[in-house]
């Protein structure tokens, strides 16, 4: 597997009054190649779930192996790179720098690595060419349409060519075609061996036909598999 | 003598210092009595989040002790204006009983110290924290000294009085009985000194260039001995015979003196390079064990092939500036 998540539990602000149970004892497996749906309404612990496995934060306790090693609690300097080296993130609002031109934002994950403005600008040719982007590489991304911006974020998550790409509600303010379109692209991309997970309640994505499995999160539980 | 600015600065570093230590003590106990790194446990987890604070501001911590020699020579110096009889810093470490434990606290301090950053930075190179107990049990042996340094500081502070004369370095260093030279350390005949001097000084040559070739344990372990018996050896030799040429003054011995401007403050080029040649002579040596943590092994090797690599430019460093007035008055006659 190559997301194996065991006993996971997630407290914030714990022994305080405002403590909240975000998780408890979830238990999930995620093989390589897959795609996985996180089914569950706002507050359900899906973005919590995500941000475990996407290693940002440590569960409070339990043991969460990504890729074979437990990330989240490696110190910080080795999570870091096996982060960049390991996942690839598609946030809800796409998290793109607006000022920043389209090129500069999907070389972003490349900066801290070192490589020459050359290599960088090389390596995302390929991909702005791929997602139909390159004629606006030298636009400012705060001046490019919605379905571009998309195509940005998911350019920006595969820079560095992860096994595993993280989408947090990716369609929620997306319209029905650019939707249809963001999950044809998930698909080509599994059957190129990536491990997609998306958390949603969109029945677009929760129903999609490429999906190998649907588990449903609710009050801090993986539920059910319900595919 | 409280209230001026080298005091105000000594006990605030002092302070802050000790009182970080004191909160990673907690830690290190935690850590003696829970540490499991095969465990999922939110203890474990939390214990791994806490140590990576713990022992960064530690080392932080550390770092500003270590400095603290300096800032309390400087200190010492700055204070000898004040009271009556002192010429430089020896007469204000001599003014009363704190002063000399004091030094002697923070120079054994430095090589404590600067080992468990060293632990520390071999740890963290890892992403399994594999020397977390051991640095540590060190950090509980470590907080003794920094409370006896912080002790030994407020009384030797607390007792400086302007009104009580002190003696200056002339005296306390000058020509003593018998025509041998007296000195902090002990006595010791001239020619004999420096004759010893200077065959041990090869000697470390010949070992230091032999242990950073060949990186065999028994070479670390010779080349670290004979540096902690060097670094003695050498402060011995500087106050009693080679200081007299720094001044070109026959009786005049003072290992501080060196420190100040009519000198060309040259003190400070032969004791950093003194102690900087000690510490990474003597650390090769310490950090040996940590070796047998496979995981570390090709880490610490390098390490200690560098760190040799590093004392040994600093006692070329040393031997120069340091015999540079000897051997200008032994081949030109003088200062020429």
């Amino acid at each position: 597997m190559l997301i194996e998540l065991t006993d996971i539990v997630k407290i914030y602000n714990q022994g305080e009054v405002n403590e909240v149970r975000a998780l408890e004892g979830v238990q999930l497996s995620v093989a390589q190649g897959t795609m996985v749906c996180l089914k569950g309404a706002s507050g359900s612990g899906k973005s919590t779930l995500l941000s475990i496995i996407g290693c940002i934060y440590p569960p409070t306790s339990g043991r969460a192996v990504i890729a074979g090693t437990q990330l989240a609690r490696l110190p910080d300097r080795f999570l870091t790179i096996h982060r960049r080296q390991t996942i690839g993130f598609i946030f809800q609002h796409f998290n793109i720098l607006p000022r920043l031109s389209v090129l500069e934002n999907i070389i972003l994950p490349l900066m801290p690595l070192g490589f020459s403005p050359a290599r960088r600008r090389a390596m995302a040719e390929p991909l702005l060419e791929r997602y139909g982007i390159h004629h606006r590489r030298n636009f400012p991304a705060g001046e490019i349409s919605g379905g571009e911006l998309q195509r940005v974020a998911i350019a920006r998550a595969l820079i560095n060519d992860p096994p595993i790409i993280i989408a947090d509600e990716p369609t929620a303010h997306l319209d029905t075609h650019l939707s249809r379109e963001f999950l044809a692209t998930m698909r080509e991309l599994k059957g190129e061996g990536k491990t997609i997970i998306i958390a949603s309640h969109d029945p677009l994505v929760t129903e999609d036909a490429g999906l190998d499995r649907r588990y449903g999160v609710q009050d801090g539980r993986v539920t059910q598999d319900v595919c | 003598m409280f209230v001026n600015p080298w005091s105000l600065a000594l006990c605030l570093l002092s302070g802050i210092t000790l009182f970080l230590i004191l909160v990673a003590c907690k830690t290190a106990v935690k850590v003696l009595r829970h540490w499991d790194p095969a465990a999922d446990s939110q203890r474990q987890i939390e214990l791994e989040s806490e140590i990576w604070l713990s022992s960064t501001l530690v080392q932080y911590g550390l770092a500003f002790q270590i400095i603290s020699l300096l800032l309390y020579v400087l200190a010492a110096d700055h204070f000898s204006g004040m009271l009556s009889g002192a010429m430089c810093a020896t007469g204000a470490l001599l003014a009363n009983d704190y002063g000399l434990p004091l030094l002697i606290v923070k120079i054994a301090g430095m090589f404590l110290y600067g080992l468990w950053i060293v632990l520390h930075q071999l740890d963290i190179s890892s992403e399994k924290y594999p020397l977390v107990r051991l640095k540590y049990i060190l950090l509980l042996l470590i907080a003794p000294l920094l409370l006896a340094d912080t002790a030994l500081l407020i009384l030797y502070l607390q007792g400086l009085n302007p009104d009580v004369i002190t003696s200056c370095c002339a005296v306390i260093f000058g020509e003593g009985d018998k025509g041998a030279v007296q000195n902090l350390l002990g006595r010791m005949g001239s020619q004999t000194t420096l004759g010893f001097y200077y065959s041990w000084l090869a000697l470390l040559f010949v070992a230091g260039f032999l242990a950073w070739r060949r990186q065999e344990i028994i070479l670390y372990l010779l080349y670290g001995t004979a540096m902690a018996l060097f670094f003695v050896l050498a402060l011995h030799t500087l106050i009693a015979q080679l200081s007299s040429y720094i001044y070109a003054m026959p009786f005049h011995n003072c290992p501080f003196c060196m420190l100040k401007r009519e000198y060309g403050y040259i003190g400070f080029f032969i004791y950093l390079p003194l102690f900087a040649t000690a510490f990474c002579g003597v650390m090769p040596m310490l950090i040996h064990l940590c070796r047998a943590r496979g995981i570390l092994a090709p880490t610490v090797a390098r390490l200690q092939k560098k760190l040799v690599a590093v004392s040994l430019f600093a006692l070329a460093l040393y031997a120069v500036l340091s015999s540079y007035p000897y051997l200008l008055y032994l081949f030109r006659g003088g200062e020429g």
